[in-house]
């Protein structure tokens, strides 16, 4: 389907890399590697330079710890996804915010998405992206509250209970009034999930992609990643791009992602073999 | 023309590796007119059938040793395909001093050529250019629109017009 995300289109065939940035002090991978403001508008620079298209700017990282109050949230992100819009017209710019409060600030400001990975905690946040014709990702998080970690959580199917809550979270927004080319599901990998529940939905991802909606995956050095090969962050990232190859072939469009280069090469050779996309240039034995 | 595969829809990449080639290809079989014979191995037929295509002319299939009457020929076959080190058929140097030979009959029209023992050794296509040393009248000048060898194969595109 051909996505709308703000004042951005995408044909059918597009595959996204939407690059993390984040405006935090402890996020999990890059641990505060871009919290100065400078830092992060440099990551912006790079990640573009390396071919995103898209970025996601978040001022909370997942995991618990200190609370971050909306106002605070809103010094972290939205002057500067103004920023990011001023420098760079033709980048798309999701912000990762459960928060409808924050929402409004950062389309105020120029983003295109709105990043719920939180799956609806704050049932306000579709009217926010349907007024400002923005998209919005609707994540599954088994209805977790924001910034905790899973414990003992189980599912009787997890890829079931993704699709329910994923579709009908779609569902809503579009009957908030968002586009429904505006509207992406991503079964967030992790979040509300164990290792063998995250591990399950990559193996099942084409049934996901089979509801029609646009698939978004998170799977960019997660600790089912780690788990399942025994590796530290920072180990991670050829387990990461296996699992973005599973994904890829069963057809998710937007790649969450730490490592632009590396996942864009994943992902297009994955799409070359599907038939997907052709190759960059072929002459061997065609001369 | 030469018989070059990536010259083929079906075998096409983002960018394309033989645009030179291929521009040059569509002029020349643009300029034939609407009733084209193609000379070639069925190979080399497949790609003039398709670049006729492409360029919105009608063709016929030549059915040898009868020639049709009338109409324009376009003639499908290339020189050694072992010019470098990378070419498909590897280094052979004597592909030099044969495309030299067979550049210069095709450019005159000259019937007499006849080393084709050796281009089956260059892996040269030389099945439809046999049909077309016999189909030109002697002299006849030749227009070279493209004469490269840019994979380790010596391709040319050329026209000849006689009445």
């Amino acid at each position: 389907m051909t996505l709308k995300l703000g004042r951005h289109h995408f044909p059918d065939d597009a595959t996204i890399m939407m690059a993390i940035v984040n405006r935090t002090p402890d996020s999990f991978y890059d641990k505060g590697a871009t919290w100065a403001e400078d830092k992060a508008f440099d990551r912006v620079a790079q990640v573009v330079d390396e071919g995103a298209e898209m970025v996601d700017i978040g001022g909370i990282k997942a995991a618990p710890g200190e609370n971050i109050s909306e106002d605070e949230e809103k010094r972290r992100v939205v002057d500067f996804v103004a920023r990011v819009r001023s420098a760079y017209p033709s980048l798309v710019i999701s912000v990762d915010t459960w928060r409808a409060s924050v929402g409004r600030a950062v389309c105020q400001a120029g983003a295109d998405v709105l990043n719920d990975a939180w799956g609806g905690a704050d049932p306000e946040l579709v009217d926010v992206a349907a007024a400002f014709g923005a998209a919005i990702i609707c994540t599954h998080t088994g209805g977790a509250t924001p910034r905790t970690r899973p414990y003992r959580v189980e599912y009787d199917d997890v890829v079931r209970s993704a699709i329910q809550d994923t579709v009908a979270y779609a569902y809503r927004a579009v009957a908030a009034g968002v586009d429904r080319r505006s509207v992406v599901i991503d079964p967030a990998h992790d979040f509300g999930k164990n290792t063998f529940h995250s591990l399950e939905l990559t193996h099942r991802l084409g049934e996901m992609v089979d509801t029609g909606w646009p698939v978004l995956v998170s799977l960019s050095n997660k600790d089912f990643v780690g788990e399942s090969l025994d590796l530290p962050v920072g180990s991670r990232l050829t387990g990461t791009l296996a699992a973005t190859s599973v994904a890829a072939l069963a057809g998710a469009r937007i790649f969450r992602v730490h490592e632009v280069v590396e996942t864009r090469q994943t992902v297009d050779m994955v799409n070359t073999i599907a038939g997907r996309r052709l190759p960059a240039r072929a002459i061997r034995g065609l001369q | 023309m030469p018989g070059v595969l990536a010259l083929l829809p079906s075998y096409a990449g983002l960018s394309d590796p033989v645009l030179d080639l291929r521009l040059a290809c569509l002029d020349a079989v643009s300029w034939l007119g609407s009733d084209v014979v193609v000379v070639g191995d069925p190979q080399g037929c497949r790609v003039g059938h398709s670049l006729l295509s492409a360029a919105g002319v009608s063709r016929r299939d030549f059915v040898p040793p009868q020639p049709p009457e009338g109409g324009s020929y376009l003639v499908v076959g290339n020189g050694s395909a072992r010019r470098s080190e990378k070419a498909p058929g590897h280094l052979d140097e004597r592909s030099f001093a044969f495309d030299d030979g067979l550049r210069a009959a095709l450019a005159s029209s000259d019937a007499g050529w006849s080393d084709f023992a050796l281009g089956d050794d260059l892996l040269a296509s030389l099945d439809g250019i046999r049909e077309l040393l016999g189909l030109l009248p002697a002299g006849t000048p030749a227009q070279v629109d493209y004469d490269d060898d840019p994979f380790g194969v010596r391709y040319w595109v050329m026209r000849w017009e006689w009445s």
